[in-house]
């Protein structure tokens, strides 16, 4: 099918995708961020449970295949009578692994601050608070530019996750595979979702490198 | 307060790391308008001298007061006790996000919760006062370590610090940018300001110290005039340091 | 990760006074009863669900359940490593391309790299199990899994080895070219078994992300771990406690090369620091 045909027959619904894709990928990051950070909190809290706890979740959510994960959402937890729509189950997974992610780069941001910057601001008569406000997280959250925006593009490639669930509105993979098994796209198919993602991916690491570029700490 | 209460005053200070005796019953008093400069050896534990005095690191026992009392050992009376005595660390330790001007006006304005517009024009005399001036709207890694170091003491200058502490200010300079530092440092002492230093520049030292502090193995072995000290040390360890540091 | 040489944990808080030492026991206690009401909830909604029931799990004392499990992993693993192969030989290529002279070699190369890091592994997949066939070209399930994972990964780790070639410093190459060797020899033997050493710790988290892509097998039948949890879920009619206990292999799989990863990285590190100051 040509591509001219293939966007006549299907053009809307591609267009349906990709605002799929986007909002599943914006809200979920914004979940995992605040997620992230309360992880991180507690990973950097000094009260040793709370420490343990939130070093426990990210090894959990960093090293379970989403795959694997989404399955259990699915499946598994109906079976202990908790049962989420699909679209749900396919949010919680791609929150729940950025967010553990978030809390490592966060975590890695912060320890690139110099031990002397805690110091200088205690010297200096700052409350613990003052510190974290003026001191800890401005300069965890300029280290982390980079890696958030990478962070951004996975939660992006995470939501195709939803292909493997029948959830309602299709995301741009998921629409593919519709469009493939009832119909036959061929490649042309798979190059419109494919130059969607790249385009988004592309796009997002732009804005990335230029906000880098904007509050990048010289050292 | 009288005339006689130290400004800094430690009485039986002992520390600790682990099994290491980093600090041997030290007993020190530094009233207003002295300079006292702390020398020895590295690893002689006048570093950790320095920084028990506000509480960066903690002692075993003893006690240290500023003004006749105890520092406090948390809280909001420890941050006020601590905007009242300014550091210089070796590392400068500007804040790196912040331009130079932000650094020395960001605790005025948050702590003593001063009015940005004054803060701010209290900032830039003192920073033209040791010399950078212009400086003021560049970010740290633009300077020099020399400048860095200088705007550091601009900053814990804008706290109106009752005393300075010093710790190893030069240690992390290149030679041509000791003098700079060691200058407005002298300045500082000239304008009568109370002032502890650690340091390994002896003709600093010679010059500008009210007292001078021989330190070895977490204890004070000698104190005394400078003219006194660099002339007569009285300890065999003091002479056998001074003669290694001339023969550099 | 978090612990390289010392940790931001170690000295964002001072010495606790005697307050702060009680706040931080009583935060303590709070955290505790949380953590322990959190557990039992878990472990309640399995036992009012009936999830605790001996048929449920008796058949993992069974060496067959493990044989069959087993099995499977094998195939995940050599789905992992074929793949992981063909990644790094793609990713090569990819690299030695990005940095040729060519304006239009690197400028190709470069879009290959951005596309396969845009592009979901999924998509990729389903690209190899609904459009592949219809091409005639017969592929077996094993590599209808293995391709797609390989390609999907191989412009993160041409990137990989690209930020690797770039951390070599310049002087080695000019000392190679002074010896008289070609460009070509003082890549090969010089350039790049140097970034290789410093890659290796990215290279094995790489190896994460192929091996959790591994688990879309299930889409084109191939009988992974994944797969095979599935046959054994309709055997014995037990979903909750095998997806349970998959997924935890997974997750200490992962676990232990990110681990691995890290040792790696914080080994080379030191390695790297002690040269400099030589």
């Amino acid at each position: 099918m040509s591509i001219s045909a293939l966007w006549a027959a299907y053009g809307s619904e591609y267009l349906q995708a990709l605002l799929t894709t986007w909002k599943l990928t914006f809200f979920s990051f914004g979940m995992a961020f605040v997620l992230g950070i309360l992880i991180t909190v507690a990973r950097v809290s000094p009260i040793i449970p709370l420490r343990r706890f939130g070093d426990f979740y990210v090894q959990i959510f960093r090293n379970i295949p989403g795959a694997a994960l989404l399955i259990l959402l699915v499946y598994a937890f109906p079976k202990l009578k908790l049962l989420f729509p699909y679209a749900t189950c396919v949010l919680i997974a791609t929150t729940l692994i950025p967010s553990a992610f978030c809390s490592e780069y966060l975590m890695s941001g912060m320890n690139m601050i110099e031990k002397g910057q805690i110091e200088a601001a205690r010297a200096l008569g700052m409350s613990f608070l003052q510190m974290i406000r003026r001191i800890i997280i401005p300069q965890a959250l300029r280290y982390s530019v980079l890696p958030m925006t990478n962070l951004l593009v996975a939660t992006m490639l995470t939501t195709a996750l939803g292909s493997t669930v029948p959830m309602v509105p299709r995301e741009l993979t998921g629409l593919v595979s519709h469009i493939n098994t009832h119909a036959t796209g061929g490649v042309t198919a798979f190059v419109i979702s494919a130059a969607f993602y790249c385009a988004t991916a592309v796009l997002i690491g732009f804005v990335g490198s230029r906000i880098d570029r904007k509050v990048r700490i010289l050292r | 307060m009288s005339a006689q209460t130290p400004v800094i005053e430690m009485r039986h200070v002992e520390k600790y790391y682990g099994d290491l005796h980093v600090l041997k019953d030290i007993n020190l008093s530094v009233t207003k308008g002295e300079v006292v400069v702390i020398i020895g050896p590295s690893g002689s534990g006048k570093s950790t001298l320095c920084r028990t005095i506000n509480r960066l690191e903690t002692i075993g026992s003893g006690e240290i007061l500023i003004d006749g009392e105890k520092i406090p050992e948390e809280g909001k009376k420890l941050a006020q006790l601590r905007s009242q005595i300014g550091m210089v660390f070796q590392s400068f330790n500007l804040f790196p996000h912040r331009t130079i001007l932000d650094n020395v006006t960001l605790a005025p304005v948050d702590v003593l919760k001063r009015n940005k517009k004054e803060a701010q024009q209290e900032a830039l005399e003192l920073l033209k006062r040791v010399g950078v001036g212009d400086q003021a709207n560049k970010v740290p890694a633009q300077l020099s370590g020399g400048q860095q170091q200088r705007a550091a003491i601009a900053r814990a200058l804008a706290m109106h610090p009752k005393a300075m502490l010093f710790d190893e200010p030069t240690s992390a300079l290149d030679p041509e940018m000791i003098g700079e530092v060691l200058n407005v440092m002298t300045e500082l002492a000239a304008e009568g300001m109370t002032m502890l230093v650690v340091t390994h520049e002896m003709n600093f030292a010679r010059r500008v110290a009210s007292r001078v502090i021989f330190m070895e193995d977490g204890a004070i072995l000698e104190e005394g005039a400078p003219e006194e000290f660099f002339e007569h040390p009285k300890t065999q360890r003091a002479q056998a340091f001074l003669q290694s540091i001339r023969e550099h | 990760m978090s612990k390289n040489n010392t940790s931001i944990r170690d000295f964002l808080y001072e010495e606790p006074g005697p307050k702060t030492r009680t706040w931080i026991r009583i935060g303590t206690g709070i955290a505790l009863v949380l953590l322990a009401w959190l557990i039992y909830a878990v472990i309640d909604r399995f036992n009012v669900t009936g999830q605790f029931r001996e048929k449920y799990w008796i058949f993992f004392t069974r060496w067959t359940t493990w044989r069959f499990l087993g099995e499977g992993l094998l195939t995940t693993l050599r789905v992992a490593v074929t793949a992981g192969a063909i990644t790094f030989a793609l990713g090569f290529l990819l690299m030695r391309a990005r940095l040729n002279r060519h304006t239009v070699i690197w400028r190709i190369s470069a879009g290959i790299i951005s596309f396969t890091r845009g592009v979901p592994t999924l998509l990729f997949v389903y690209f190899f199990f609904l459009v592949f066939p219809k091409t005639g070209i017969k592929l077996t399930g094993f590599w209808k899994i293995t391709l797609p994972v390989a390609i999907s990964a191989c412009g993160v780790v041409a990137e990989a080895l690209r930020s690797g070639v770039n951390a070599v410093p310049k002087g080695q190459r000019e000392a190679a070219l002074s010896l008289g060797m070609t460009e070509r020899r003082s890549f090969y033997r010089v350039i790049f078994p140097q970034a290789f050493r410093f890659v290796i710790p990215t290279l094995i988290a790489e190896m994460v992300i192929v091996l959790k892509d591994t688990t879309f097998a299930y889409i084109v039948s191939c009988a992974d771990l994944m797969q095979n949890a599935k046959v054994l879920i309709s055997n014995y009619d037990a979903l909750v406690s095998i997806y349970l206990v998959v997924a935890v292999i997974y997750i200490l799989i992962n676990y232990g090369l990110n681990k691995l990863s890290d040792s790696l990285a914080r080994r080379g590190g030191t390695m790297e620091s002690r040269r400099a100051k030589a």
